[in-house]
C-alpha cells in the first residue's frame, strides 16, 4: 500500500487551548488513509457540527491540526517544501458546496478555467490551453459550446457544479475533495453529478473524499464510510456493513431517519429516541467519558467514565461503543489502513 | 374544500415576462396531506405563495381562482385577505426558522399574531392560555416565550414556526420545504409533530419540496410539476409504484435508496426556459416517449384511471380522458 493522503490521529480544537474554557473539539482523534495504488471513494458523513467540514478543511490544508498530522505522500503539510507544497495543491483538489458562490459573477466561466491553467502553466500555447479546458469539461460530462463564453448566472445549478469537477480535472488532481457537491442541486442532476464522479474514479483512477449529510447517496457511491459524531468517529467500514447494518446506536439513528422514496417502508423503523431536539444543547464538557450517552437509549454506567475505544465488530467495520467491547479493540490508524488495503 | 382552478402567475421581468405557473388546477380534501413537488422553477412555491397571496411585487396572478370553502381568496380585500391568512389558510415558510423577528422574544411574537385578529374581545388570560396550550401541543417547554430565537436550535426554531401557523385554528397549512435546513434526525422529530398538530386540528396540508423522500413519509397524494404545469397527480403509493408521466417515471429513477448499490440515474437535458418554453409539452425536448404530436398540442390534465390525473399524449386514447373530453363538448 502506497497511503497518498493520510491524516494521523488528527484533532483540532476552536478557541484556545485543551484547558481555555470556551474551546470546542471539533476534529477529535480521526484517522484516514487514502492509498495511491487502490482509487476508491470514502465518505465522511455526519450532521452538522460533526467536524466532517473542519476534517474538510484540514485534509486540504487549509487550516493546521490542533494534535497529530496530515501527510501528502509522506511528507507532513506543514513541513513540506515549497516544490512538494506546489505537488500537493496541483494533485489534491476541492469542490464546494454552492456552485455559485465559487464563481465570481462579473466575470464568464471561462476564467475559472483559465486560471488554473496559467498559474500551473498547464499549457504552452493557447490553443493547447483551449484543449486541454475542453477535454476536462466534456470529462465532467460538459459540452464546451454550451458552456463557454457564458456567466454564471446562464447556467443551471447542475452546470455549474459540473464546471467546478472540470476545473479540478484540469489539474490531473489523484484526490478530489467533495464537500457536500450535490445538496444544492435538484434530484434529477444530482444523480447526473455523482454518476459523473465515479466515473472519475473508475476512468481516471481519481480517489475521492465525499463529505456528506446524505446517507442514501454516500451508499450509491462509496466503498468505505466513516460516520462522525462530535468530531469523533463512531462507526466506520464498507458501507455495505455500516449502512445496511449499522450497529452504533447514534448510525442507527441516523440511517432510520432517512425518509426513504418508499411509502410502505415506515419512517423511523423501531429506533427509540430518548431525547428530542427540544431539550437543550449541553455544553460540549463531557471530554470524560461517550459524547452521544446523553442521547443513547442503551447508555451505561462506564459510557460516561471513559471515552469508547473502536471494537472491531466485524473484519472491514469497527465502532465506538461499550455494547460491542466484546470485540478486540483496534485503533483509528489500523483501521484507516485495513480498509485502504482491502 | 380547497379547489385551485386554472391557477396563472407571471413575473415580470426585463427579459420579458416568465409564466411560472401556467394552468394549474388542484383541489384538497379536508384533513389530507398533499405535496406538490418539482425541481428549482418549476413553480411549486409560486404556486404555493399565491394561495396566500404573499407573491413579491414583480409577480403578477393573472387568472384563475383560489376557491376556500367557495369564497375566491384572489377576490379578497387586502383587509379580508389579512384576516383570512393564519385564521383559515396557513403557513410555515421556506427557511422558516430565519423568518422569525431576532428583535422579538417568541412569546411577544406569537401574542402579535393572535391580537392582529382577536380585536380586544379577548381577555389577556384566554389568549396567554391559548400560546400555552399551542407551544405544548408542538413540544415545546413554556420558557421559550422568554427566548429571544437566537437561543434557540434550528428544530426548536421551526417548532415555534408550526406553533404560530396553527395558532388560529387554520383549515389550511402551507408548509414550503420545512425542514430543508435541519438535520435528518431533528427533521423526522419535527415532521412528526406537524403530522400529530395537524391530525388533531383536523386541516389539510400541502407540503412544497423537492424531497421525495419526505413525500413518501408525509403526504397521502402527490401533485408533480414541471415548467409552471402539474403534469401528474394521484395518491402517493401510486405515484412511486406506477407512475404515469415520462417525467415522474425518470424522477422516481433518478432517486437514490439503501437497497441496491448504483441504481440511479440523472434525467438527461436541462429544465425548460420559462422565458420561452417549448411548444406542445413543457417536457416533450426531454422526453424518451417523445412522439410527432408532443411537439404540437399541449396536454391537457385529465383523470384516466380513479384518482389517477396525468397531462400527457401517451394517454390521450384512454376511456376515461375520452369520456371526459365528451363531457367538455357537450
Amino acid at each position: 500500500m502506497k497511503p497518498l493522503l493520510e491524516a494521523q490521529n488528527v484533532t483540532r480544537i476552536f478557541g484556545g487551548g485543551l484547558l481555555h474554557k470556551g474551546h470546542t473539539l471539533a476534529v477529535d482523534g480521526v484517522s484516514l488513509i487514502i492509498n495511491e495504488d487502490k482509487p476508491s471513494i470514502t465518505t465522511i458523513a455526519g450532521e452538522s457540527g460533526s467536524g466532517k467540514t473542519t476534517l474538510a478543511r484540514l485534509l486540504l490544508g487549509l487550516i493546521r491540526p490542533t494534535m497529530g498530522s496530515i501527510l501528502y505522500r509522506g511528507d507532513s503539510l506543514t513541513a513540506m517544501d515549497g516544490r512538494a507544497r506546489k505537488k500537493f495543491r496541483r494533485e489534491v483538489q476541492a469542490v464546494f458546496q454552492d456552485p455559485y458562490e465559487s464563481y465570481n459573477p462579473v466575470y464568464k466561466v471561462d476564467q475559472t478555467l483559465t486560471t488554473p491553467v496559467r498559474k500551473f502553466r498547464l499549457a504552452h500555447s493557447r490553443e493547447e490551453a483551449q484543449k486541454r479546458i475542453e477535454d476536462s469539461l466534456r470529462m465532467a460530462g460538459l459540452r464546451p459550446e454550451e458552456t463557454l463564453g457564458r456567466y454564471p448566472h446562464q447556467l443551471s445549478g447542475g452546470q455549474r457544479q459540473r464546471i467546478m469537477v472540470a476545473r479540478a480535472l484540469l489539474l490531473n488532481p489523484r484526490v478530489i475533495l467533495a464537500d457536500e457537491p450535490v445538496s444544492m442541486v435538484d434530484a434529477s442532476l444530482r444523480a447526473t453529478i455523482l454518476e459523473s464522479l465515479v466515473k472519475l474514479k473508475r476512468e481516471l483512477g481519481i480517489s475521492l473524499i465525499y463529505i456528506t449529510h446524505d446517507l442514501t447517496t454516500a451508499y450509491q457511491v462509496s466503498q468505505n464510510i466513516y460516520i462522525l459524531y462530535r468530531g469523533s468517529v463512531a462507526e466506520v467500514g464498507s458501507v455495505e456493513k455500516v449502512i445496511s447494518d449499522p450497529k452504533h446506536p447514534y448510525t442507527r439513528l441516523l440511517v432510520n431517519s432517512v425518509p426513504l422514496p418508499d411509502p410502505d417502508i415506515r419512517w423511523g423503523g423501531e429506533t427509540e429516541i430518548k431525547t428530542r431536539d427540544s431539550a437543550p444543547v449541553a455544553p460540549q464538557k463531557e471530554l470524560r467519558g461517550c459524547k452521544f450517552a446523553n442521547r443513547c437509549p442503551y447508555v451505561m454506567a462506564e459510557c460516561h467514565q471513559a471515552p469508547p475505544p473502536l471494537y472491531l465488530t466485524d473484519d472491514d467495520r469497527a465502532v465506538a461503543c461499550y455494547l460491542h467491547k466484546d470485540n478486540a479493540p483496534v485503533s483509528g490508524r489500523e483501521m484507516a489502513e485495513s480498509l485502504a488495503r482491502d | 374544500m380547497l379547489d385551485v382552478r386554472d391557477l396563472r402567475v407571471s413575473y415580470h421581468t426585463a427579459a420579458g415576462p416568465v409564466r411560472a405557473v401556467n394552468g394549474v388546477s388542484l383541489f384538497l380534501r379536508p384533513g389530507e396531506r398533499l405535496g406538490l413537488v418539482g425541481e428549482s422553477g418549476s413553480g411549486k412555491t409560486t404556486t404555493a405563495l399565491s394561495l396566500m397571496r404573499l407573491l413579491q411585487e414583480s409577480a403578477v396572478i393573472e387568472g384563475g381562482q383560489v376557491l376556500l370553502d367557495g369564497v375566491d381568496l384572489l377576490r379578497l380585500s387586502e383587509e379580508e385577505m389579512r384576516l383570512t391568512r393564519f385564521a383559515d389558510i396557513s403557513l410555515i415558510p421556506q427557511g422558516a426558522m430565519n423568518s422569525l423577528n431576532p428583535m422579538l422574544k417568541v412569546g411577544a411574537q406569537l401574542l402579535d399574531t393572535i391580537r392582529a385578529h382577536w380585536q380586544g374581545a379577548h381577555a389577556r388570560g384566554a389568549i396567554d392560555a391559548r400560546i400555552e396550550e399551542v407551544l405544548q401541543s408542538v413540544e415545546l417547554p413554556a420558557g421559550v416565550m422568554d427566548s429571544y430565537p437566537h437561543e434557540l436550535s434550528g428544530g426548536m426554531k421551526q417548532r415555534v414556526c408550526i406553533a404560530m401557523a396553527i395558532l388560529l385554528n387554520p383549515k389550511v397549512i402551507i408548509a414550503d420545504e420545512p425542514t430543508s435546513a435541519l438535520d435528518v434526525v431533528v427533521q423526522r422529530q419535527v415532521m412528526e409533530t406537524l403530522r400529530r398538530v395537524q391530525e388533531a386540528l383536523g386541516a389539510a396540508v400541502i407540503l412544497v419540496g423537492h424531497d421525495m423522500g419526505l413525500m413518501a413519509q408525509f403526504v397521502d397524494r402527490i401533485g408533480v410539476m414541471y415548467g409552471g404545469k402539474l403534469v401528474e397527480v394521484g395518491p402517493v403509493r401510486g405515484i412511486f409504484k406506477d407512475a404515469l408521466h415520462p417525467y415522474t417515471q425518470l424522477l422516481i429513477k433518478s432517486l437514490p435508496n439503501l437497497k441496491t448499490k448504483e441504481d440511479f440515474r440523472g434525467i438527461p437535458g436541462m429544465t425548460p426556459s420559462l422565458l420561452a418554453p417549448p411548444t406542445g409539452c413543457m417536457f416533450h425536448p426531454r422526453c424518451p416517449q417523445v412522439m410527432p404530436r408532443c411537439s404540437v398540442d399541449v396536454p391537457v390534465l385529465e383523470e384516466v384511471k380513479p384518482d389517477r390525473w396525468v397531462s400527457c399524449h401517451l394517454y390521450d386514447g384512454s376511456p376515461r380522458s375520452a369520456s371526459l373530453r365528451g363531457v367538455h363538448q357537450a
